[in-house]
């Protein structure tokens, strides 16, 4: 039932050669696959969370007029790196009164939430770690866990800032999930499908079979969906849990070296993937223009690199959003939470069923075009 | 093959975390081996093939009831936040009076008495009746809930509304 | 290894553990923790036998309700606490004495 990236590689005759190595059904061989797959995927997420790093760094100094990082490697852009290297050479620092055992564990809650939520992101038709009929609740569902590290993270620090920060993170993100996810169930009911690789696969073609271009309310949802998770993943105008003017750095303010490290990544890989998920759910994912077969392999990193544009583009959206707009207060947070996203996103649901109803699904275009 | 691993896993989790949460004087750390569990018992119902079951019990516990409870415990913090008298062997003895033994092992008795009276039968659903296939249920789901169990679909709506209306009445605080 | 009985044992363990927890705690919050408990092991009953037995959803449909009740439950249960906290300054049960006699 579910389409994986074994499942994939099956049809391919290099993989009649595995076989006879491994056996028929060998469960050795699907663990491996599934271990050097996740394994790039993780490598490759990473990497993109420490370019992200870079990136931000770089167009925040675009946007001020300054030079940015540019000693470390061409253009600095290995700047990442020796930021990396600078936080785990650097001596990891607990506070005498912190809880140890939920300090240790709130880094790697982060850390495991996001890249659980990679098993499912949808980067090419065959390439995805695992196509699951769930998979759209899925990601919603353990993408949760990041906040759980967030409070932990601030609660276990034993510091009024990071207490502060912690509860501001997870009231936050725990309230923003359900804007996010109503706007996510309209295109879910207008796909009438869970799973990432059919609403991927049933936009396929022009820019006019997007979803978000399929209705007036998936239009609506997508901006309902990215306000939402620019939230949720703590981004400014919305990064009230760490907002320095007030909390030093809110949940993580104990945390040193790795260990915040840990956080930083986490939050840029989580960016990343919630533009990924956009781009999948309302741009059009990674469908090319013209149809083509999806059994040839140069056509996967094709797609491959779709995605990735798709979404490194509202990427550079979200950090744009970040050095442009002032930080919101928290009680206004809240309520443009509960006062207007929510009904908006109520509203949207409603009016998405309805439009499915009336127009028998079709899209705006279909119908303009009779 | 995969199956049983992951039914392994799931177990082990499930029943170690109930244990510590059981054992573990911090409240705090109840919660999270809480969390624990019920991500395991969310594993064992996908070795049951209830794959939209699963992620609704992560999304509602990992989400929701989890945050919330660690919610509770740090606003109701105060004194007693890492109790003293958690040991169960030393709070035994000052569990009650002879009658509540009483009662209880009369309790325990017809516990055991109805599991052994179940154990017996289960040899005749050892055998899984659609040798193991999954499909997605997903689809079923959605038509059962708006069909055959619309009633309860609609009550427990009810249900939501007046627990969210009612908790927030109850923890408003209140003007003097 | 899969099997009812399986499943069957892992919810009764889950099952008495609840109640001791219930039983044993005296912290209003860790009695919500083990009524957790006790919902989730009676939920995993009804996935099973609904695998093993009937061979369809309604087992399914009963433990989605068993959750949405939890959840519903959990909600209510800690406003009451932090308001019962708010009285009393304390969340021990044995405080809980208002209406006796």
């Amino acid at each position: 039932m579910n389409q994986t990236i074994v499942s994939y590689l099956a049809q391919y005759e290099f993989f009649d050669f595995l076989i006879k190595i491994f056996g028929e059904n060998s469960l050795l061989l699907t663990t491996l696959i599934f271990a050097i797959a996740a394994g790039v995927f993780v490598a490759v997420a990473a990497t993109i969370g420490g370019l992200g790093t870079y990136a931000e760094r770089k167009i925040s100094a675009d946007i001020q007029m300054r030079l940015g990082p540019n000693r470390v490697g061409p253009y600095g852009l290995l700047q990442f790196l020796a930021d990396g290297v600078k936080m785990i050479t650097k001596e990891d620092v607990m506070p005498n009164s912190a809880d140890k055992f939920l300090f240790y564990l709130a880094p790697m809650l982060c850390l495991v939430g996001v890249f659980a939520t990679l098993a499912v992101l949808p980067i090419s038709s065959g390439f995805t770690l695992v196509d699951l009929n769930v998979g759209v609740f899925y990601l919603i569902a353990i993408s949760s866990l990041v906040g759980l590290g967030v409070f932990l993270g601030g609660y276990a620090s034993n510091s009024k800032w990071s207490m502060l920060g912690g509860m501001r993170g997870a009231s936050q993100i725990i309230s923003y999930e359900i804007p996010v996810t109503l706007s996510v169930l309209a295109i879910t009911l207008t796909a009438g499908s869970m799973s990432f690789g059919n609403i991927v696969s049933q936009q396929e073609g022009f820019i006019t079979n997007w979803f978000i271009f399929h209705n007036p309310f998936s239009f609506l949802a997508f901006f309902i969906y990215f306000v939402g998770a620019m939230a949720e993943t703590n981004r400014a105008p919305f990064d009230l849990p760490e907002a320095e003017s007030e909390l030093v750095s809110g949940y993580h303010t104990e945390y040193t070296g790795m260990r915040f490290g840990f956080f930083a990544l986490a939050e840029y890989i989580e960016v990343f993937v919630v533009s990924g998920v956009a781009a999948a759910l309302f741009l059009g994912g990674y469908n090319l223009p013209v149809h083509v077969s999806i059994d040839i392999l140069p056509i996967q990193f094709i797609q491959v690199t779709i995605l990735v544009g798709k979404a490194l583009a509202l990427y550079y959206v979200i950090i744009w959003v970040r050095w442009t707009f002032p930080r919101l207060r928290v009680d206004h947070l809240m309520s443009i939470c509960w006062k207007y996203l929510t009904p908006i996103a109520i509203f949207n649901l409603i009016g998405s069923a309805i439009w499915m109803v009336a127009f028998r699904g079709q899209s705006i275009v279909q119908i303009l075009g009779h | 093959m995969f199956l049983n691993l992951l039914f392994i896993a799931s177990a082990i989790l499930t029943i170690l975390g109930a244990v510590l949460v059981l054992t573990t004087k911090n409240i705090m750390h109840s919660c999270v081996f809480l969390l624990t569990s019920l991500i395991g018992i969310a594993g064992l119902y996908a070795t049951l093939g209830a794959d939209f079951v699963a992620v609704t019990q992560v999304m509602v516990y990992v989400g929701g009831v989890v945050i919330l409870m660690l919610f509770a415990v740090m606003l109701t913090g105060g004194k007693d936040f890492v109790s003293k008298a958690q040991n169960l062997l030393g709070l035994a003895p000052t569990m009650g009076n002879a009658f509540t033994y009483v009662m209880a092992s009369f309790v325990g008795v017809v516990f055991i008495l109805t599991n052994i009276q179940l154990i017996k039968r289960l040899g005749e659903f050892s055998k899984l009746k659609n040798n193991g296939s999954f499909v997605s249920t997903v689809n079923e789901l959605g038509m059962l809930l708006v069909k055959d169990h619309i009633l309860a679909f609609e009550i427990s709506s009810v249900l939501l509304l007046g627990a969210l209306v009612g908790a927030a009445i109850i923890a408003r605080p209140r003007k003097q | 290894m899969i099997s009812l009985a399986s499943y069957l044992i892992i919810s009764i363990i889950l099952f008495v553990i609840g109640l001791m927890v219930m039983i044993a705690r005296k912290n209003i919050v860790a009695i919500l923790l083990g009524i957790e408990l006790i919902l989730n092991a009676a939920a995993l009953n009804f996935v099973a036998y609904s695998k093993f037995v009937t061979n369809n959803l309604d087992g399914h449909i009963f433990a989605l309700f068993i959750i949405v009740v939890a959840a519903a439950e959990a909600a209510v249960g800690l406003a009451i606490v932090i308001r019962f906290f708010q009285l009393k300054e304390t969340i021990h049960i044995d405080e809980a004495t208002q209406l006796r006699n």
